[in-house]
C-alpha cells in the first residue's frame, strides 16, 4: 500500500499543468480574437491536443468550438501550407 | 422563447465598396420586418482573409446582433438570404450563450478598470511623451540621407573586390582548423552532456517537453 501510495504521490506532482483559461479565470472562448487562437494550433493548423496543451475538457471544447467557428469565417486557415 | 442572435457575413466588396452598406442593411430590413430587434451592429471594416474564399483575398466584415423569439425562425430566412445573394462570401448565424454574455460582462470590467488605472498615468506620461516625441522627429529625417552615403561606401569596396575574396578564404580555412581542433578534443565534449542531463531531469516533473529533449538526447547517443 505504501508503494501505491508513493506511486500515485509521484504521479500527482508530475501533472501540475494549470488549464490557461482557467488560470485567467474565462468563461465563454471568443472566436473572433484569432491572435489568442493562433496559439492553441500547430504549425500546419491542425487543433493542439489536450494532452500537449494543458486545457481542461471544458476549455478544449469550447476551444475547438471556437476554431471551428473563427476557421469557417477565414480568420484562420484551415491548413497553413508555410510553417511559422 | 426569446433569444439573442448574432450574424456575422463577409461581404465582397472587390468590385463595388458599397455593397457592404446596402447588403447590411437588407439584412436589417429583414430581421425587422420578421418581427426581430436589432441591438447592435459592429462593422469590423475590411480585413485579409485566412485563406481565399472565392478567389478573394479580402472582405468587409458585418456582425449583427439582434433579439428574435424561437418561433420566428429568423436564422433561416437569413441563411436563405445570403444563400441567394452572390457578394456574402461566408456567413455564420449562432444563438449568444449565457457564457459569453458573463465573459463580455467580465471583460468590460477589466477594460474599464484597466482605462481607470491608464488614465491617470495617460495624462502625466501624454505630457512627457510629447516633448520627447518632438525632437526625435529631425533625426528621423537625417536618417534616410545616411544609406545612400553607405550605399557609396559599399561602391568603393567593390571596386577592389579581390583582396576581400582571399580573406574570406583564410577565415573559411582558419574556421575548419577550428572545427577539428574541436572534434579532438572529445573528452570536453564528453564532460558537457552529463551536465545537461542533470539540469534537464528537474524540468520533467513540469512539463514533457523536458523528457522530449531526453529522449532525443537518446537517440543521438
Amino acid at each position: 500500500m505504501r508503494q501505491m501510495r508513493e506511486r500515485r504521490n509521484t504521479m500527482l506532482q508530475r501533472k501540475k499543468r494549470v488549464c490557461r483559461f482557467c488560470e485567467g479565470g474565462d468563461v465563454f472562448i471568443d472566436f473572433r480574437d484569432e491572435k489568442r487562437l493562433v496559439r492553441f494550433l500547430t504549425e500546419l493548423g491542425k487543433i493542439v491536443p489536450r494532452r500537449t496543451s494543458g486545457n481542461c475538457n471544458q476549455h478544449q471544447r469550447q476551444l475547438a468550438k471556437a476554431l471551428k467557428r473563427a476557421r469557417h469565417l477565414a480568420l484562420i486557415p484551415f491548413v497553413s501550407d508555410i510553417p511559422r | 422563447m426569446e433569444n439573442l442572435y448574432c450574424t456575422i457575413f463577409i461581404v465582397d466588396i472587390s468590385q463595388n465598396p458599397d455593397e457592404s452598406e446596402t447588403v447590411s442593411s437588407r439584412i436589417q430590413q429583414l430581421v425587422e420586418d420578421h418581427g426581430g430587434i436589432i441591438k447592435k451592429i459592429n462593422r469590423w471594416g475590411k480585413k485579409r482573409l485566412a485563406y481565399s474564399v472565392q478567389k478573394k483575398s479580402h472582405g468587409f466584415y458585418v456582425e449583427i446582433e439582434f433579439s428574435a423569439s424561437s418561433r420566428l425562425n429568423i436564422p433561416k430566412i437569413l441563411e436563405a438570404e445570403y444563400r441567394i445573394n452572390d457578394r456574402v462570401l461566408r456567413h455564420l448565424t449562432y444563438i449568444v450563450d449565457k457564457k459569453e454574455l458573463v465573459q463580455r460582462e467580465k471583460n468590460a470590467g477589466k477594460f474599464k478598470k484597466d482605462q481607470e488605472a491608464e488614465k491617470p498615468e495617460s495624462s502625466e506620461e501624454s505630457k512627457e511623451p510629447k516633448l520627447a516625441v518632438t525632437p526625435p522627429s529631425p533625426e528621423e529625417k537625417e536618417v534616410p540621407e545616411s544609406p545612400v552615403e553607405e550605399v557609396e561606401k559599399t561602391e568603393d569596396t567593390e571596386v577592389l573586390p579581390e583582396p576581400e575574396e582571399v580573406t574570406e578564404e583564410e577565415t573559411k580555412k582558419s574556421e575548419k582548423k577550428e572545427t577539428v581542433s574541436d572534434n579532438e578534443s572529445e573528452p570536453v565534449m564528453e564532460s558537457e552532456p552529463a551536465e545537461e542531463q542533470e539540469s534537464v531531469q528537474p524540468k520533467e516533473s513540469e512539463n514533457e517537453s523536458g523528457s522530449d529533449e531526453e529522449d532525443s538526447e537518446k537517440r543521438e547517443s
